[in-house]
């Protein structure tokens, strides 16, 4: 028995590597065809695979907080702004904004016959629905910060105010009005998160569960959830009922959910997948510098965090002294590889200034890498505290390849920069969450990416007011400017006042900035015109297929 | 037998209920937030919200009463990371990719198990044992998470036999399948040999060889019944093992079955996940071992239950 199977195994051994290498011509014959004759390209089907690596949490945009469900969300719905094919934000389901003079009031004017995906009609009451849902306590959704700039919204939602103070509110069918508290000129970049899409009223009063299954789900983007076969697969098909459906070139996408990113690779290489992401560092050695392989900044960055109430980093010199002692460029080229870019600044590059530069490249880098500068700064900051050696420091991070490899990175940099022995801990990612968050640390590892694409939200992380400022930094000036930041009409003016706020941020270090994130992409030669953005994830609707 | 059914049956729902009462006091013993997933502090209230949504503002023992109450009527609560989910559905739409994966891979594992091992046995020191064991070692050292990636090197990326990955028909399943088998395979080999060599010394081998009986008779109606019995034992927490689904191959294979849950639940602090898994995990395992003692006295007259009322 078992001798037959071993024999009939081996016959297929010696006979399917042959078939499989008649198979293999065939593609390249196929893209020699399309090379020559264009119209053969309109027949080729519209349809792309990309790798999802895992379940989306959830379809409902209330309650999406991973980039995941986002990838599939923003391709589901469409807000009041959108992005268009350049990445400038532009109106969307609204299709003309007027903002008062005191910047305060923002009145939408929906497009007429806009309709979801099932037909109902879609009014400006869904986008009222919407919010105001967001912001029912009982809801319990994920962001509902993210509309606490609406006027009554932060008190309504933390049950200190009624639901009727909620500035929101709908003239007619067509006409949202809402008030802020503030005039805040980015607004619109808030607004554009997934916290202000629209839902279906009547679908999800329907059913609690409406967004985890295919057949319930109502969208009223580009695309409305063909199938839906959890943890495998989930395809998006073309809504015939969007407004715009005439500019979306592709189709179908067919998200697969593959886990693992050696078996994403080898299906990518086996024509099974069109996009990956998060490639491997093998890989990316392997793939650096071919048409396929895509780099695209993200709008975050790695940071290490001090405890400036903790010894030996309440001392500024000291912390300066740290942060110069790294040298970036051997991380980012021997560790991470993935064209990260040394950060020697805060703010990610990806925000683009009323100078239609970029708000990274508008100021020289704040510090470099300098040994003797930073050796002569520690013996500086030890005499200013009288310490005669340096406390003992341990360096916490949350257990990780990279992280681990950064952190032991480091530890080399302070003995050999320094002269200083550090220790490393590292913890699993929940409970470390709990150290960080308890600031049960001297230096820590972490990463931020802004919630809105503008220098503002992440800079406002270290506001003394901000909760999420666990470096018990406080400094008056920079309060000061981030306030003015966040009211100032004058878009110039506000750039200065951003730019002002960062330089205190890097007189001071309360952070180290190691790096600036980079998402990798391998992008099938058969696939065109896939958008890549600063703060989102790939967009498929203007892409084509151009061979099969 | 009907009495020794009942008593079983009282015995594993009590076992059941500590399992669960024991899961839920040490996954609330661990630091961390279900609903803590990044370093930004989300608004006191927002987070309240959030805790009341899913009853963890309730005194532990009260959600501890909850649960039960939620676990006798088979509700095993909403998952707190797929927000759209209950449990009891996450277990549902999982459990058939990975019972099919288990069942396949238990085939596989029982069939090339008993034949090497009878091989083995049968050559009894000579190069044939020598080669099964040698592949026997082999299959119990090589992890999974080596022999998966060889597998799809080899079969799905060089050869082009079988695809990669995923989850759209039975060639899909051959490879994880194999993967999931070949440690159990090679360990049940090792008990066949061991006890098919005992079991060759015993006078009715002899008498059987005496009456002229074939080889494959002798093998498989004398042989193999007697030297089953260990294979038995550890069969049965194998296969409650392996139709739960497992957390590397289903991963390297992009399997939807439920294998994550058990690991992910847990980095994740999903509450309703960890319980609704380990429970569900309890119960197929506390089942399998009643079949398997069941089993016993059929492949062996000579077992009695304990207490058998007959």
């Amino acid at each position: 028995m078992k001798k037959k199977l071993l024999t009939a195994a081996a016959l297929l051994m010696l006979v399917v590597p042959g078939l499989a290498a008649c198979s293999k011509d065939t593609p390249a014959a196929s893209d020699t065809k399309t090379g020559q004759t264009t119209t053969q390209a309109a027949a080729i089907k519209q349809e792309v695979t990309a790798n999802l690596k895992g379940e989306p949490y959830t379809l409902d945009p209330a309650f999406a907080s991973d980039s995941t469900s986002y990838w599939v969300i923003d391709h589901l719905y469409e807000g009041l702004y959108r992005y268009n094919d350049k990445g400038e934000l532009v109106e969307g389901a609204a299709e003309k904004i007027e903002i008062s003079p005191d910047g305060k009031t923002y009145t939408f004017h929906i497009r007429k016959g806009l309709k979801w995906s099932n037909g109902d009609a879609l009014t400006a009451k869904d986008f009222e629905f919407a919010w105001k849902r967001v912001l029912d306590p009982q809801t319990a959704a994920y962001e509902p910060s993210a509309l606490y700039y609406i006027e009554g919204a932060e008190e309504y939602n933390t049950g200190k105010g009624p639901l009727d103070k909620v500035k929101i509110s709908t003239p007619d069918e067509y006409t949202l009005v809402v008030g802020l508290k503030n005039p805040a000129s980015f607004f619109p970049k808030v607004a554009i998160g997934r916290p202000y899409l629209p839902v279906n009223p009547k679908v999800v009063q329907a059913d609690k569960n409406w967004a985890g299954e295919a057949k319930s789900i109502v969208t009223n983007g580009a695309y409305k959830v063909g199938a839906w076969e959890h943890n495998n697969e989930l395809t998006l098909a073309k809504n015939d009922q969007y407004w715009e459906k005439d500019a979306v070139t592709m189709e179908t996408v067919h998200f697969k959910m593959v886990n693992d990113a050696t078996t994403a690779y080898q299906m990518y290489k086996t024509g099974k997948l069109d996009l990956i992401d998060t490639l491997p560092t093998d890989v990316i050695e392997q793939e650096k510098g071919k048409d396929e392989y895509k780099a695209v900044a993200d709008f975050g960055v790695y940071t290490y965090t001090f405890n400036t109430s903790a010894e030996p980093f309440n001392n500024a010199k000291i912390r300066r002294a740290f942060t110069i002692a790294i040298d970036r460029e051997a991380i980012t080229n021997n560790i991470t590889k993935g064209d990260q870019k040394a950060a020697y600044g805060y703010v990610a590059y990806g925000v683009t200034t009323p100078s239609g530069k970029d708000f990274r490249d508008e100021v020289a880098p704040y510090y470099s890498n300098d040994p003797a500068e930073a050796k002569k700064l520690l013996e500086e900051g030890m005499k200013e505290q009288g310490w005669s050696t340096l406390p003992a420091v341990t360096l916490k991070y949350s257990t990780g390849e990279t992280h681990k490899k950064v952190a032991e990175a480091l530890q080399e940099m302070f003995r050999k920069n320094l002269g200083v022995e550090i220790k490393l801990e590292h913890q699993e990612w929940k409970t470390y969450i709990d150290t960080y968050k308890q600031m049960n640390f001297q230096i820590a590892r972490m990463g931020w990416t802004g919630s809105y694409l503008d220098p503002l939200a992440v800079l406002e992380l270290y506001t003394s007011k901000s909760s999420s400022n666990f470096t018990k930094w406080e400094n008056a000036k920079y309060d000061q400017l981030i306030e003015q930041a966040r009211v100032e009409q004058d878009q110039e003016k506000r750039n200065k006042l951003l730019h002002e706020a960062e330089d205190v941020l890097m007189a001071e270090l309360p952070i180290i900035p190691v790096y600036f994130y980079t998402q990798n992409y391998l992008n099938s030669k058969k696939i065109e015109g896939i958008q890549y953005s600063v703060t989102r994830e790939p967009d498929f609707r203007q892409a084509k297929k151009v061979a099969e | 037998m009907w009495k020794y059914m009942l008593k079983r049956s009282l015995s594993m729902v009590i076992t059941l209920w500590l399992i669960a009462t024991l899961t839920f006091v040490i996954m609330h013993l661990i630091p961390g937030d279900p609903f803590a997933t990044e370093a930004r502090m989300l608004p006191e209230e927002v987070v309240q919200n959030m805790r009341e949504r899913y009853h963890l503002d309730k005194p532990l023992i009260e959600q501890y009463v909850q649960y039960m109450n939620g676990l006798i009527h088979l509700d095993l609560g909403p998952s707190i990371q797929q927000k759209s989910q209950d449990v009891t559905t996450l277990i549902q739409s999982g459990f058939p990719a990975s019972a099919v994966l288990g069942l396949q891979s238990l085939v596989i594992a029982l069939t090339g198990g008993i034949a090497l091992g009878v091989v083995a046995a049968l050559f009894h020191n000579r190069l044939m044992d020598y080669a099964a064991m040698f592949f026997a070692i082999l299959g119990i050292s090589v992890p999974s998470f080596i022999l998966a990636p060889l597998l799809i090197k080899y079969f799905a990326v060089k050869w082009e036999l079988l695809p990669v990955a995923s989850w759209d028909g039975w060639e899909y399943s051959v490879l994880p399948s194999v993967a999931l088998a070949i440690g159990p395979l090679a360990i049940i080999a090792r008990f066949v040999r061991t006890s098919m060599i005992e079991v060759f010394d015993q006078d009715y081998m002899s008498t059987a060889e005496a009456k002229g009986l074939s080889t494959f008779h002798i093998v498989f109606r004398h042989g193999i019944r007697n030297a089953i019995l260990p294979v038995i034992t550890f069969i049965g927490p194998l296969f409650a093992n392996l139709i739960t689904g497992t957390f590397v191959v289903e991963k390297i294979f992009a399997i939807p079955g439920i294998g994550k849950y058990f690991v992910e639940s847990i980095f994740n602090r999903d509450y309703p996940v960890i319980l609704g898994t380990s429970v569900f995990y309890s119960a197929v395992l506390i089942l399998t071992l009643f079949v398997t003692d069941i089993l016993y006295r059929f492949v062996d007259p000579r077992i009695k239950l304990a207490n058998g009322g007959e």
